[in-house]
């Protein structure tokens, strides 16, 4: 009977699923539709499916390239926010003091505000910095803007890891930094892996920032702004529009269905027995 | 003495760990955000080289500003309907998908895939289904959902908007709320077991309460995406018909880069901050009485 059910439910979540995904599907497939095909029936699928598209665009777009900023952006980025913030939302949450909720407080509340009202003067700052115009002053742009969310769930979390586990860590005459990374950080591995696939997925594809800060230059730009001047460019001819995109997404998709399996149960919940 | 020397080090291991984010913090936000908010008080255009200084005169012309408050009330309507079904669909569906499912992870990547795309696909997928995908099933099926004007429709054109922000980010909710399950230790549950609890008991009195946090978070990030809804209406309905799906940040950025007026757009985004931010704190303060702590 529970069996039954089950099988119901993944039923339908799967069809939920395929609904979620109808749209993506359809764009999909006409990647592999020659330009004739796509304009005379969008929804048809292809007749006989062709590599064209993807052969074009790998030859036009300097793909490798591309993806190699993306990549050193996307490292830089997701590393030191999870360096940062698992620090400060560890220790923000186990102190309290008058001052430690104002502190949260504004740790977070920068997510309320939307990119677009302050993008003019981010981009004067970063010249000033030197950080503008540059794919590793790119990816350190990402800390602080990546920061706010981190901490918040870090912040979340911290509560379910017991604090005898924290006194553990430190009787052993280990310095307090040396205590966190050895005990504190791996406890808290199913929250790590949920920021860095957000921030992978986030960082790998954004848009505006890149837009902003590397686009005037061909040898720093990403992957995505290369795909999106390709939907500019090539308005009418989807083909090479999707098959870009595919190129360009494809890889942070492979990381999230890799990555999901680490967000496991019960690590916490063995920690501590008695 | 020696209490002061204690004080004084776990002062200097709070900084240590605390200060690096939140010099970042002030770098990428607080910084620009206090630069820019020297332009609410001048008349800048956003091309030319000086601003001139003038005032309140942003801020009084604000007060009168009824496009700006037809945002306002548009924007809490999206956030209502945007929290509410995002947060409530994602802890179904992650609680489903905790049950062990065989295609659970396939699941949770299918629902993520929206999310990361952006502005100009979203625009040009909802554009062709809502126009000639609709137009086509309306034909084959007479079904009034695929005849109604979901894009023109003054009454229907909301809903639309928060559809298919909620198709957009539902994944990335449900794996909040999936990461927040992890948490929960299977002993409660196997307690409640042996107390003969029922599958609706279970959800509301274990699962509910335990994602407490997450429940937090979910809200927040929620709230926080409904102030800057901006991606969807630039590339669905450009903020019309007329003005009914013009959000705040869609108004702000519109005032600041398409009229000109960067002043006063700046004007508008500092009051909306400054309130927003008091909601934010008195909501994040009743949510978090609500935790427990294990």
């Amino acid at each position: 009977m529970k069996r039954f059910r089950n099988l119901l439910l993944e039923v339908f979540l799967v069809a939920l699923a395929l609904g979620f995904l109808l749209p993506v599907i359809v764009m999909l497939y006409n990647g592999f539709k020659p330009y004739s095909e796509i304009m005379s029936n969008l929804l048809a699928f292809p007749r006989k499916a062709t590599m064209d598209n993807f052969v074009g665009v790998w030859r036009d777009m300097n793909v490798p390239a591309l993806f190699l900023n993306n990549l050193v952006i996307t490292a830089i980025g997701v590393v030191g926010i999870i360096v940062f913030s698992s620090m400060a939302g560890y220790k923000l949450s186990r102190t309290r003091t008058r001052y430690s909720w104002a502190l949260f407080l504004f740790f977070i509340l920068p997510m309320l505000i939307p990119f677009q009202t302050i993008m003019i003067t981010v981009l004067k700052l970063a010249k000033t910095l030197g950080l503008s115009n540059s794919v590793l002053g790119l990816g350190f742009q990402y800390w602080g803007f990546g920061v706010p969310l981190a901490v918040f769930i870090y912040h979340g979390f911290v509560k379910t890891i017991p604090r005898e586990l924290d006194e553990a860590a430190y009787i052993d005459g280990v310095t307090e930094f040396q205590g966190f990374t050895r005990v504190i950080f791996p406890l808290m591995a199913p929250m790590t892996v949920t920021i860095m696939v957000i921030d992978v997925m986030w960082i790998w594809n954004d848009y505006l920032l890149p837009l902003v800060m590397v686009n005037s230059n061909k040898s720093t730009r990403t992957l995505t702004l290369a795909v999106y001047s390709y939907f500019g460019q090539y308005v009418s001819n989807y083909g090479y529009a999707i098959a870009a995109l595919v190129i360009a997404v494809a890889p942070s998709i492979l990381f999230f269905l890799v990555l999901q399996r680490w967000i496991v149960k019960g690590v916490v919940a063995g920690a501590v027995k008695g | 003495m020696a209490r002061k020397i204690m004080r004084v080090t776990r002062t200097g291991g709070f900084l240590a760990f605390v200060f690096p984010a939140f010099l970042l913090v002030c770098l990428a936000f607080y910084i620009p955000f206090l630069m820019n908010a020297y332009y609410a008080f001048t008349d800048w255009n956003g091309i030319q080289r000086a601003a001139k200084l003038n005032g309140l005169a942003n801020f009084s012309e604000l007060l009168q500003d009824t496009d700006f408050f037809n945002s306002v009330l548009f924007t809490l309507k999206f956030a209502v309907g945007y929290i509410a079904l995002s947060n409530a669909g994602a802890i179904l569906i992650a609680v489903i998908l905790n049950r062990k499912l065989r295609a659970a992870n396939a699941i949770r990547a299918a629902l993520f895939i929206p999310y990361i795309l952006s502005l100009v696909i979203v625009g040009f997928i909802w554009n062709f289904i809502l126009g000639a995908g609709f137009q086509s099933l309306g034909e084959l099926t007479h079904l009034a959902v695929f005849r109604a004007d979901w894009l023109g429709d003054l009454s229907l054109v909301p809903w639309t908007v928060i559809s298919v922000s909620v198709w957009q980010s539902l994944g990335f909710y449900v794996l909040i709320y999936h990461a927040g399950l992890q948490a929960i230790p299977q002993e409660i549950y196997e307690a409640a077991l042996l107390d003969g609890a029922g599958p609706s008991t279970k959800f509301f009195k274990i699962t509910l309460p335990m994602l407490a946090p997450s429940i937090t978070s979910g809200m927040f990030f929620s709230l926080a995406a409904s102030i800057r809804v901006y991606d969807v209406i630039v590339s669905l309905t450009r903020g019309g018909p007329g003005r009914a799906t013009s959000s705040v940040t869609f108004d702000i950025y519109t005032e600041a880069f398409s009229h000109n007026r960067y002043g006063y757009g700046t004007a508008k985004s500092l009051v909306l901050l400054v309130v927003v931010m008091a909601f934010a704190a008195v909501q994040l303060r009743f949510m978090k009485s609500r935790e427990v702590e294990a």
